[in-house]
């Protein structure tokens, strides 16, 4: 997907075939031989089944193609079937001292769950059990990330690289998307990163014609989404949360 | 302006951050409305395979319910169909989905009469011997839920057939999602509802965020030569891509 076209975009990006006919009531859902399952490679099985009961265990033993085994939705090597990453450079400058500093986006996803540990520290957020975060970020439509890559001028080799920014943003692939986990490093806020990272979302979001899309904002970020298109409680739609009895 | 954090991250809420301040939903819903009618034999299934892609558009028809968030809506007050392939996609990328299902019988224009449900006679029989299953029952009620298995998850388009309404089915569905899961330890469940589907799901236990965060959806419209996609009767802008200013 080109990073910088700026067309009208009319009608929606149709990237799935036309769907197979589903009419026997007893076929499954996922069947072997349409053309659907074929290009996700076998994707469609992999839907969460979670902690199924016994009996359904035995009932889905018998149905083909479905397993009553925990599987995760698809890893993101196989989202790049559907969802290209990009990477970019966003910005550069040199330092005073000589360095030269490199902000590079990327969408690919590729976050070492440490690194974001040591970011969420930094912006002061509860810690979160790191296995739970590899899970959100592999089970995460898109991943987006903001890397500071510092090298010495004359330099050929990568500098270090540091994670500066995230935001990702989980959605059923088809009409409803939420954001969640927004962060930017301290040090690097107020230069419009953020805005960045957003509307980046929003728009690979939009051009997969995903149209619902939404977050819960804390009061104090409330003016920065405002000025980012985002409406609270628009004709009151709001958010309900569960809470256990 | 530096701008903070940005959005709470909703971070990671076990059940013991919750239990201080839960509020307390009507238990008694049927009563409430005036319907004691007790629902029919359900049979409710989360196996994706059960979902017959054709009768679960047709119970999109029958219940009007739109996957858009601002759906067109004709002078008659009907939604316009959802797109096949893309509840296809929808459907396939839920990490939970839960369908309902029950006798056709039960499912009739007018509210099915008392004398079905009479515990002790005829109808046990039917219930012990014949049960309904995904396979003989006919789809009555749904509700997908999207999740990252980690953190969060919300409940999308929770229906019940306009016959089967009132009667707890709907509860039963929404119950069966969150059982889904918090069994995987998931607690940060949310469903983004209008005025109708607010009391719906605090029947359910549903209520608003003890952390105070405000619902936010990107509504911004573009103009007639900006980059746009329809959504529903809303016309988002696309941003345009664009490097730093600085």
């Amino acid at each position: 997907m080109p990073s910088h076209d700026v067309l009208a975009l009319p009608t929606a990006l149709k990237l799935y075939p036309p769907i197979v006919s589903l009419d026997r009531r007893s076929q499954p859902f996922y069947p072997f031989n349409s053309p659907f399952h074929l290009r996700k490679g076998g994707r469609n099985q992999k839907v969460s089944i979670l902690k199924a009961g016994f009996w359904e265990s035995i009932r889905s033993g018998i149905l083909k193609n479905n397993t009553a085994q925990v599987v995760e939705p698809p890893s993101p090597v196989e989202e790049v079937e559907e969802l290209l990453p990009e990477e970019f450079v966003l910005v550069e400058r040199t330092r005073p001292d000589g360095t030269v500093e490199q902000i590079i986006f990327s969408s690919g996803g590729n976050v070492d769950v440490y690194d974001l540990e040591a970011l969420c520290d930094k912006v002061g957020w509860p810690r979160r059990p790191l296995s739970k975060l590899a899970a959100a970020l592999r089970n995460s439509y898109i991943v987006a990330t903001l890397h500071s890559v510092s090298k010495s001028s004359g330099e050929e080799v990568n500098g270090q690289k540091k994670l500066i920014g995230m935001a990702r943003a989980t959605s059923d692939h088809a009409f409803n998307a939420t954001i969640w986990d927004v962060l930017v490093d301290p040090s690097y806020q107020g230069q419009g990163l953020g805005k960045v990272l957003i509307e980046k979302l929003i728009r690979t979001l939009l051009q997969r014609d995903i149209g619902n899309i939404s977050l819960f904002a804390d009061s104090k970020v409330v003016e920065f989404y405002q000025n980012l298109g985002f409406e609270p409680d628009p004709e009151g739609i709001k958010g309900m949360f569960w809470y256990p009895k | 302006m530096a701008v903070a954090a940005a959005v709470h991250h909703r971070g990671y809420l076990t059940s013991k951050f919750r239990s201080s301040s839960p509020p307390s939903p009507p238990k008694i819903a049927a009563e409430i409305r005036g319907n004691t009618t007790p629902p029919p034999p359900i049979s409710i299934s989360t196996n994706p395979a059960h979902v017959n892609l054709r009768h679960l558009r047709e119970l999109y028809a029958i219940c009007n319910h739109s996957c858009h968030r601002f759906p067109t809506v004709d002078a008659a007050g009907r939604v316009e169909p959802v797109d096949p392939a893309k509840l296809h996609t929808a459907v396939s990328h839920s990490s939970v989905v839960v369908s309902a299902f029950t006798k056709p019988e039960f499912v009739t224009t007018q509210s099915s009469t008392p004398s079905n449900f009479i515990g002790v006679g005829g109808d046990w029989i039917s219930r012990v011997a014949a049960p309904v299953t995904p396979e003989n029952g006919r789809l009555i009620g749904f509700g997908r839920a999207v999740s990252d298995m980690g953190f969060t998850a919300s409940i999308h388009d929770v229906m019940v057939h306009p016959a089967l309404q009132g009667r707890g089915i709907g509860q039963m569905i929404v119950q069966r999602i969150t059982r889904m899961l918090t069994s995987r330890d998931i607690y940060d469940i949310a469903a983004l509802c209008n005025d109708d589907e607010r009391l719906f799901f605090r029947e359910c236990g549903f209520g608003y965020d003890v952390l105070g965060s405000t619902t936010m959806t990107y509504t911004r419209s573009a103009s007639k030569n900006e980059p746009m996609i329809s959504a529903g009767r809303r016309l988002l802008l696309v941003p345009p891509a664009r490097g730093l200013t600085k």
